[in-house]
């Protein structure tokens, strides 16, 4: 299992698309993922448990992966996160 | 305990069947318990239900991308589907299905609430606001639940929907469904539930005030829609009366269904169209099926019903097309898009706004000259169906000279980019225009002149003389077709276009009404064209009528101003 802490610095934390975004990346990979925020947990996968996480701007959020491919899923998860979903500021 | 209500019945007949409680709101649904060997069924139509709704999220999607829409368009249908297809949302109502033994809408709607509370809990409030999205995913599918409501009864039982109000949307969903009656608290004689009580051939009773309080799910209904009376929990004499009387009406109904390739001629030779109203494609076969001689009036707004988009050029001409083709050469007369006021469609993303008058503000051919993209589509959706059938275009609600010129100049348009494109259509396609605002009558003249037929809608007609709003209930007495200004305002308005050589018709609700067949005929008035239901009560009054006759009576009610008289008259020549 692999566990990164990543810092959300988008204009709007994880508002709608953000998690769109988040399940969209998350389904291609086969491992499990998970973010962690305010002691809440949530599938990576699931748009309403991401979206239930309430995670505004400047929160910290853990991302666990775990599973085959759970490097690579870090990697493209931490990567999603610190280019601020690919919104312009 | 037996008692009886009171109402307007809005479309003639008897039902005895069971209520079945209906809410125009979404989230207020009916609660029903199922048996536990409906339980695979009733989780199958929650699977179906959100199966339906993604595939319409993403044929919308298809259209989005496809077309010019901007890309936050996309990335909400993205994340709506994400919600829809999120197992969070729809592995708890099936298990709620299977252990409270409850029906998939109210298993979604205690999800949902479950949802909801835990958004409301989260303290940013942009992020608090997205429940919004999750709220819109499960109406969605609750729409589609409700349009197909579960079998909860065997299906001899018929069964009477009692609703508070009901939207067109509503109706048009209940289209397909089976019921014996419909009764609304709400409603007017010309509201969207009389009109399809009426097209469907059910009694309905509106305007009852607390039906859908006082009756409980499941009670059994005596609906008599020509006595405007309901009566709840009948005792065995009464049951009994109504099924003989029941029986007598259906008997009256066979009869008349030998009438359906009789030419409508009336006593004096005169050669009447009858011709249908319809709403979708599907309406074509009761229009065939009673003996049509063309469609009069088809209304396109069903293409906006239950969307979010657009309609595309190519999802309207096939539309137009199935409806030309399917009438073999007889006339289809297509009314372009009559949005605004009360058949204003929700979700018309962009362009919905409040109007502060909606009857009286941007509707019909004003909105499609305000947004001259969306009314260029339908033309030429309509002039590429005109290569395959009878076709001619009908402009809905003209107040003026000017809007027609506009509207002539943008169907001049469309053809000359058709011909651009070297795609057929029938360049003489014939242009009509609606006379349903009494400056259009009094203009009448000058529209001859621009137009080559004229249809007279005697519901707006009628709206406008009068200033009574046809849904409100509170003013829907008032509403009177027999009103002495109506009836001068459409005598004037046929003679002025017979003389001028200009074919004009009904197509309101008076033309399917028996009791103004004489009238309309004593007005020189050739072209009927109504709900298919009514063509052939329609054609048995005009082949018993003589014109000669009728004329010679109608002459002396257009002058007179007394309603009283009139009504004395209108017997006289109905007797």
């Amino acid at each position: 299992m692999q566990t990164r802490q990543v810092e959300l610095t988008n204009r709007y934390g994880l508002h709608a698309r953000a998690c769109a975004k988040i399940v969209q990346v998350a389904s291609q990979f086969r491992c499990s993922i998970s973010l962690v925020c305010k002691g809440r947990r949530a599938s990576a996968r699931s748009m309403l448990a991401v979206m239930l996480l309430a995670a505004s701007v400047g929160a910290t959020i853990k991302v666990e992966t775990s599973g085959p491919d759970e490097a690579e899923a870090m990697k493209a998860m931490v990567q999603l996160i610190a280019d601020q979903f690919g919104e312009e500021q | 305990m037996s008692f009886v209500l009171h109402g307007i019945g809005v479309s003639g007949g008897i039902a005895i069947g069971r209520a079945q409680l209906v809410s125009h709101a979404t989230l207020e649904v009916a609660h029903y318990s199922i048996s536990p060997d409906q339980v695979p069924a009733e989780i199958e139509r929650l699977t179906q239900a959100i199966r339906t709704v993604q595939k319409e999220l993403e044929s919308l999607h298809g259209t989005m991308t496809a077309g010019d829409a901007p890309a936050e368009f996309g990335a909400f249908l993205d994340v709506h589907w994400m919600i829809l297809t999120d197992p969070t949302l729809h592995e708890a109502p099936k298990r709620t299905i299977a252990e409270q033994l409850c029906n998939a809408e109210w298993a979604l709607t205690q999800q949902l609430g479950v949802l909801v509370e835990q958004f409301d809990a989260i303290e940013d409030p942009y992020l608090r606001e997205r429940k919004a999205d999750v709220v819109h995913v499960v109406e969605r599918v609750l729409k589609v639940l409700m349009g197909k409501p579960g079998r909860l009864r065997p299906a001899q039982d018929h069964t009477i929907l009692v609703a508070h109000d009901l939207s067109p949307a509503d109706v048009i969903q209940f289209k397909n469904q089976p019921f014996a009656a419909f009764l609304t608290d709400l409603g007017g004689v010309t509201s969207h539930t009389a009109i399809v009580a009426r097209s469907l051939n059910v009694p309905a009773v509106v305007a009852m005030h607390n039906a859908r309080a006082l009756i409980r799910e499941n009670e059994l209904l005596i609906v008599d829609g020509g006595r405007n009376v309901v009566i709840v929990n009948p005792d065995r004499s009464v049951l009994a009366e109504y099924r003989l009387r029941q029986e007598e009406l259906e008997l009256e109904l066979a009869k008349l269904k030998r009438l359906r390739t009789t030419p409508a001629t009336t006593l004096d030779g005169c050669r009447i169209e009858l011709m249908a109203n319809i709403e979708l494609p599907e309406d074509l076969e009761p229009a065939i099926e009673n003996g049509a001689s063309g469609v009069g009036l088809f209304r396109t707004e069903f293409l906006f019903l239950n969307r979010d988009g657009l309609p595309s050029e190519d999802e309207q001409f096939e539309a137009y097309r199935t409806v030309a083709a399917g009438m073999k050469g007889k006339p289809v007369t297509i009314r372009t898009f009559d949005l605004g006021a009360d058949k204003h469609k929700e979700g018309l993303d962009g362009l919905t706004r409040v109007a502060p008058n909606p009857a009286l503000g941007l509707r019909a051919v004003r909105f499609c000259l305000a947004e001259p993209r969306l009314f260029l589509t339908q033309l030429r959706a309509i002039l590429r169906a005109s290569a395959h059938g009878k076709v001619k275009i009908l402009l809905p609600m003209l107040s003026s000279v000017g809007e027609i010129e506009q509207a002539l100049a943008l169907i001049a348009q469309a053809k000359e980019s058709l011909r651009e494109q070297k795609v057929e259509f029938d360049a003489g396609i014939e242009v009509g225009g609606m006379i349903e605002i009494p400056a259009a009558v009094l203009s009448i003249g000058a529209f001859t002149q621009r137009l080559d037929f004229l249809s007279i809608g005697t519901n707006d007609l009628i709206q406008y003389t009068l200033a009574v709003d046809r849904a409100d209930d509170a003013v829907s007495q008032l509403y009177d077709a027999l009103h002495p200004a109506v009836v001068k305002l459409i005598a004037l308005g046929i003679a002025t276009a017979t003389r001028a050589g200009v074919p004009i018709a009904v197509c309101g609700e008076m033309a399917g009404d028996v009791r103004f067949t004489r009238l309309l005929l004593g007005m020189g008035l050739l072209d009927f064209s109504m709900h298919p239901a009514h063509l052939l009560s329609v054609k048995q009054r005009v082949l018993k009528s003589d014109m000669r006759s009728a004329k010679a009576l109608v002459a002396r009610m257009r002058s007179i101003d007394e309603p009283a008289k009139l009504s004395a008259l209108l017997d006289k020549l109905n007797a």
